[in-house]
């Protein structure tokens, strides 16, 4: 969909001309020339303008009404005046009827010192209200969630928090009840406002009314200093600005990236901060003696690493999780392959992918970026929850389909929350992602005109059946992608180019790709959903077994992970290094890892927390930095290198990492002369062709996308397709059992797990079936039930979902009791009562 | 005399409410006429020609807002406005109430007119009985072919539906209506844009007065040009009026617009008890500044009406006389707005209030006169500030309540302050029935 490109226009504002683009609304319009017009329910990020609260009045030359600037675009010649006596008059007046309500409240509201209410009082208020009745009440404060505090009695009524809701997270929760002086906010049936992205409205509320409940009295603005950086929570990477106090993150906000999060954020990226605080962490460098990991000297822990990894040579590994920065990848692998000699690094969490493949995969010619989703003329979100994956393109999604009309299609085995959006849903049987593929590659052949490529009769239907999926549905997806024009975007799970058959998957996914979406034509391609944060990143510095940084060739190849921890559990590893990852949390195959990190002479890990892996088994353990104390860089799943920068100080004994990977290198014969962070990030740009030339400056705070730069020539050359496709399996046949089918909730996460705040959210296990299949099996909501295979189990609550398949049952991987990881994912289970 | 009768020419006649009387006495046979001979355009230029203006408040040319509407291929919708919540107003209750397939009639050929093919009626949920006999009229019109596909075999569609709203009065606002039709709270919208481009579900849409609908037929039997015969030049045809308060026959009148307001108020409606003078008349419903017993010589037309610093309105007289004190009146004028107020703009919520507080003061004794340089620049603050004219629909007769009968207001303040004890002490403490929202979020 072409991006509307306005033409400029010339206005007065006060007499003074101004350039603005034609459309513009009159209040940022103004902006411009210098001029402030004072809003408060006026937020662009929420779409079209209300003009509720009448705050933004100005008088144009020729309308005889006063007009609100927030929903007035400029027009060329047009005269706008500000500062005569009736727009002060209107000004004036506003302020008094919104303050005869107002508590003024603001030597104990956490809003005071930040507040537009305040400000704009100041600015452009009467000095004092004639009004001397009493004040409108409410019982003050109230818990909106456990999260959320609500004020009515300074809310404003600007409707900015319903809006959110309404419109932006569609989560349809937040309502206004009542009616004139006595409206006030709240859920429909007053139940607390739990959803994924609640904490925005905070940040969106022009006044004290709604405060963060671990944020309220724990600073006031003239106490505290921002900070900005990035978020590590999920690949979206939002820009983030942490509220700092003497060292300590008190508060997450937004930094408003348009190219990234549109300046929100979610809940578990707002809030998880109170990690980086709590006394679980670990600070101190940790060694195990008689079975017991206790706190040692900085120099007696890199000792013994090195003595380890040193004994152990070529017979050890890597693994790397998801908030590793690029600086720490690409030392870790040098500390492998150029001191070890050992070519076993991975940073990806099941199956080697061939090299030209993911070549192909982010080519920068099929780079799709996160802005695309919101102007293309289609979308199609396949094998990915967006919700759980990477929360902040669901509202770029939902933004799309909602403002410009964008063509939705989901193709899932699990519901998603964005069915409802769609123009075409698709449910295909838990791990039968390729042969989706292949239906759909099929189904897009079977319109396309060429002679070539029309698809036989009935492969649509074998390919579907294969799936899991209904032809019908896989046919109506296709049209929708087929007709919708030229830009289409597919969003893809990184899980769908895991496991053995990955390859085929990638390979039928660029089939597709190469029938809806023109190479190196803008605004379409594909954005793959990384498993982890900065997983794209990690593949590009080299922590891959099949590529060395920048995706060069290398040889000898390495072990992937699961091969790694079969290996291991078989005795053939020495030293495990375990780069924030858990492999007992974070990657399937629980039973085998188990057995590898038991195996193991020595099992080194980074990390911040003792999850159960590292607590049983590690036998030297680094504390990692917060997020908030990392230096470094990262890249976006759409290509864009962005940059971390330290807003407190590590705690303790707390060292870089960058820093303690180049010890452990040098002490190893294997100097990398890494002496400070910006020498590492220097080291990378040098190392990746395709990063040549990055400076830690360029990047600044707002990243920058590589595949936009010349450098960009340096990707390896790629075939993206057609490819011949093998036969897909077929789904299992369940037969009375159930397919199994993982998921990993937003909560899924250590933050949740740990912060104060957020630990209400702290999941457990749940098995999501069908209706049908539940009554079949005489099982009702809310029933306690043992899932099982091959010998290994995992207790859960029934959850009935009509929306999942029958015929499957979805389980959650990555928390802490009961996770799915714990049984063989793609398999069948079965499902007992307790 | 009050002129030709249009709309209330048989509506006293038995079984109007059923197709067989209401086609006995020539119904329907304008629809014929409009779906067999004519074009849509054609309707519009009798409509326009007949000078007819929108009879639920605002006074819009008709046929020019139809005119308005795209001519592009998208679904369109009509819809009546029978929210009829102006207090005063209660001229579409007997309209609907008597003769429904008037305005059936009415709706099938606005609807051809604008090319819309989708229509509801949105009416009060109060006006139950009338919202039985309509639904009554839709089947029996569907069941003759009225409505529905193809009707009378022209290749027009249009279904109508009859939507009963809940209680409010801002649902009458035409796009707090819409949002209401809609499922969603009813809230005005922002204009731009306006309903015609961008009404119910997105779509073109057009809404009309109960009244303006049912006189389309009527139009186009006798032709625009006819019918513009009837009134003034800017004020065409006849306009049903309801009088109520102090007069001695209160109801519903059609009268021909034009004509003397006293000969309406005093003609028609009896005026006000023996021995007792009008002090003041709302000419056009609540909302429309007082006028005083002095006025009572104008015409009653849109244009005088304006020219006089009021307005016609819906054309609902309320007649005050001179035993109700002028206080009384503002007060429950005031609640109402107060009470009515949709709460979405800033003005229009806490002014409403604020005037309430501040009248309860002047009642009760706790106001000083300084309160009323107060009150009514308060007025003046709402006035043109709003979203829609709910506010302004209190500040205006407030406002000239207030500078009109100012000496009234002083007197009323010093005897309740001679009352009242505890003059003097300030306001009183909150009510702490006002304490809201101690149940939970
Ligand atoms: C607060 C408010 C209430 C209204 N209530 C009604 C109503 O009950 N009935 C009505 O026909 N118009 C009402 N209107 C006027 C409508 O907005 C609209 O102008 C009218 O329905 C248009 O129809 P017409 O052109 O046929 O008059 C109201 C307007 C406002 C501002
Ligand atoms: S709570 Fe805040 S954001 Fe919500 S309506 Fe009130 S003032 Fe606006
Ligand atoms: S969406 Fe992801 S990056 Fe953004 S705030 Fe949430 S966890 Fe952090
Ligand atoms: S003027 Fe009153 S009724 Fe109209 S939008 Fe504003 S608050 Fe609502
Ligand atoms: S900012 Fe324009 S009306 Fe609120």
């Amino acid at each position: 969909m072409p991006r509307p490109a306005p033409d400029t226009i010339a206005f007065t504002v006060d007499g003074l001309e101004v350039n603005a683009p034609a459309g513009m609304m009159l209040a940022d319009a103004a902006k411009l020339g210098d001029v402030e017009i004072p809003v408060f329910c006026y937020e662009p990020k929420l779409g079209e303008p209300v003009g509720a609260c009448r705050m933004c009045l100005v008088e144009i030359e020729g309308i005889p009404k006063l007009q609100t600037a927030c929903s007035t675009p400029v027009r060329d010649g047009m005269a706008v005046n500000t500062q005569t006596a009736r727009v002060k008059e209107a000004q004036e007046a506003v302020l008094e009827f919104l303050l005869i309500n107002h508590p003024l409240d603001c030597p104990v509201c956490d809003k005071g010192g930040e507040c537009p209410l305040q400000d704009i009082t100041y600015g452009w208020g009467p000095g004092r209200s004639r009004f001397i009745e009493p004040k409108r009440h409410f019982v003050k404060p109230l818990a909106l969630s456990p999260l959320i505090a609500i004020d009515r009695e300074r809310c404003i009524l600007c409707y900015r928090c319903v809006r959110f809701s309404q419109e932006i997270s569609e989560d349809y929760q937040l309502v206004l009840q009542e009616r004139g002086a006595d409206s006030y906010v709240s859920t429909f049936d007053g139940h607390p406002y739990v959803a994924p992205f609640s904490g925005n409205i905070i940040e969106l509320c022009p006044v004290g009314a709604l405060t963060s409940q671990p944020y309220r009295f724990r600073a006031r603005p003239w106490d505290i200093e921002g900070s900005g950086s990035v978020c590590l929570g999920c690949p979206g990477q939002c820009n983030v600005e942490y509220t700092v106090r003497d060292e300590r993150v008190l508060r997450v906000l937004s930094r408003q990236h348009d190219g990234v999060d549109d300046g929100w954020l979610c809940d578990r990226g707002r809030f998880g901060y109170q990690s980086f605080h709590v006394d679980e962490r670990v600070t101190h460098p940790l060694v195990r003696v008689d079975g017991e990991l206790i706190p040692v000297a900085w120099d007696r822990a890199l000792d013994e690493a090195a003595a380890a990894l040193g004994g152990a040579g070529s017979d050890s590994g890597a693994l790397a999780g998801g908030k590793t920065t690029n600086e720490e990848g690409w030392l870790l692998q040098e500390l492998f392959r150029g001191a070890l000699g050992s070519p076993n690094v991975d940073s990806r969490a099941d199956g080697m992918l061939p090299r030209e493949l993911h070549a192909a995969l982010h080519a920068p010619a099929l780079q799709a970026t996160v802005p695309d989703l919101e102007f293309a003329h289609a979308v199609l979100v396949l094998d990915c929850e967006p919700v759980d994956d990477q929360p902040s393109l669901d509202l770029r999604i939902r933004k799309g389909v909602r403002r410009n009309g964008v063509k939705l299609a989901v193709a899932s085995s699990r519901p998603s929350s964005l069915d409802a959006n769609a123009a075409a849903v698709v449910r295909y049987a838990p791990g039968a992602g390729e042969a989706f593929c292949a239906a759909l590659n099929g189904a897009l052949g079977e319109s396309d005109a060429g002679p070539g490529s029309a698809t036989r009769k009935g492969v649509v239907e074998e390919l579907a059946e294969a799936a899991g999926a209904d032809a019908d549905a896989v046919r109506a997806l296709a049209a929708v992608l087929a007709d919708a024009g030229e830009d289409v975007v597919i969003v893809y799970g990184e899980r769908l180019t895991h496991g053995a058959r990955g390859e085929d998957a990638a390979r039928a996914l660029l089939n597709v790709c190469g029938r809806v979406a023109e190479a190196g034509h803008d605004g379409a391609g594909l954005l793959e959903v990384p498993a982890g944060t900065n997983g794209r990143g990690l593949r590009e510095v080299g922590v891959l077994p099949n590529a060395a940084p920048g995706l060069a060739p290398v040889s000898p190849v390495g072990l992937a992970s699961a091969e790694l921890g079969a290996s291991a559990a078989a005795g053939a590893i020495s030293a495990l290094y375990l780069l924030h990852v858990d492999p007992l949390r974070d990657l399937p195959g629980r039973a085998t890892w188990r057995a590898a990190l038991q195996r193991a002479d020595h099992v080194i890990a980074h990390a911040d927390f003792l999850s159960e892996g590292l607590w049983e088994y590690a036998t030297i353990v680094f504390p990692a930095e917060s997020y908030a104390e990392k230096e470094g860089t990262i890249t976006h799943p759409d290509g864009r290198v962005q940059r971390l920068r330290p807003a407190i100080a590590r705690p303790d004994a707390v060292r870089a990492e960058w820093n303690v990977i180049a010890d452990l290198s040098k002490r190893l014969g294997h100097d990398v002369s890494v002496l400070s962070g910006a020498m590492a990030s220097a080291r990378v740009f040098e190392a990746i062709p395709f990063y040549a030339g990055l400076t830690l400056d360029e990047l600044g705070g707002r990243g920058l996308r590589w595949p936009a730069r010349p450098a960009a020539a340096g990707w390896p050359a790629a075939d993206t397709g057609p490819f011949g496709l093998e036969t897909p399996p077929h789904a299992p046949t369940p037969n009375g059992a159930l397919r199994l089918g993982t998921f990993r909730s937003i909560w899924a996460a250590q933050e949740v797990e740990v912060a104060p705040a957020l630990k209400f959210l702290r999941q457990r296990q749940r098995a999501e079936l069908h209706p049908v299949d539940a009554e079949r099996m005489g099982l009702a909501h809310g029933d306690r039930v043992t899932v099982g295979s091959n010998g290994s189990r995992v207790q859960a609550t029934v959850v009935l979902r009509s929306g999942v398949p029958e015929g499957s049952v979805f389980l959650e991987a990555g928390i802490a009791e009961e996770s799915a990881s714990e049984l063989d994912g793609g398999g069948l289970v079965e499902v007992s009562p307790q | 005399m009050t002129g030709p009768t249009i709309l209330f020419e048989d509506i006293d006649e038995r079984g109007l409410n059923t197709i067989d009387v209401y086609r006995r006495r020539g119904g329907y046979e304008s629809l014929r006429k409009v779906l067999t001979t004519m074009q849509p355009s054609e309707v519009v230029d009798e409509l326009m020609a007949s000078g007819l203006r929108g009879r639920g408040g605002a006074g819009f040319p008709s046929g020019r807002k139809i005119s308005f509407i795209p001519k592009v291929d998208v679904d369109k919708y009509l819809v009546c406005n029978a929210d009829e919540s102006e207090p005063g107003t209660f001229k579409d209750r007997e309209l609907m109430q008597k003769s429904p397939h008037m305005l059936i009639e009415g709706i099938v050929i606005g609807a051809f007119a604008a090319g819309a093919t989708k229509s509801f009626i949105y009416i009060r949920g109060e006006y139950v009985e009338q919202a039985d006999i309509i639904d009554a009229a839709i089947v029996e019109a569907r069941e003759a072919g009225f409505l529905g596909e193809n009707i009378l075999g022209s290749g027009f569609g249009l279904t109508l539906h009859l939507h009963r709203g809940a209680g409010a009065y801002i649902c009458g606002e035409e796009t707090g209506l819409l949002d209401s039709l809609e499922g969603k709270r009813g809230n005005p919208r922002l204009k731009p844009p306006f309903p015609a481009n961008q009404g119910l579900y997105q779509g073109p849409t057009v809404i009309n007065n109960v009244e303006t609908l049912a006189t389309m037929p009527h139009i186009i039997k006798m032709g625009g040009a006819e019918y513009a015969k009837i009134g003034t030049e800017t004020s065409a045809g006849t306009k049903l009026v309801s009088v109520s308060g102090n007069v001695q026959r209160p109801g519903n009148y059609e009268i021909e617009l034009g004509i003397s307001s006293r000969e309406i108020i005093y003609g028609l409606a009896g005026g006000p008890p023996e021995g007792r003078a009008v002090k003041m008349w709302f000419p056009g419903g609540s909302s429309s500044p007082v006028l005083t017993g002095d006025d009572l010589d104008i015409a009653y037309d849109f244009n005088t009406l304006a020219q006089a610093k009021s307005m016609l309105g819906s054309g609902a007289i309320i007649v005050v006389d001179d035993s109700v004190p002028v206080v009384s009146v503002a007060l429950k004028l005031a609640k109402f707005y107060k009470h009515e107020s949709c709460g979405k703009c800033t003005p229009c919520r806490e002014g409403t209030r604020w005037t309430v507080s501040m009248l309860e003061r002047v009642d009760q004794g706790l106001a000083t006169p300084m309160d009323l340089d107060i009150m009514a620049s308060v007025q003046e603050q709402i006035i043109g500030n709003c979203l829609c004219v709910l506010g302004d629909a209190m500040a205006m007769p407030i406002g000239s309540m207030v500078a009109k009968f100012r000496d009234e207001f002083e007197a009323h303040i010093e005897a309740a302050r001679a009352r009242n004890p505890w003059a003097g002490e300030g306001p009183p403490d909150p009510d702490p029935v006002l304490v809201q929202g101690a149940s939970g979020a």
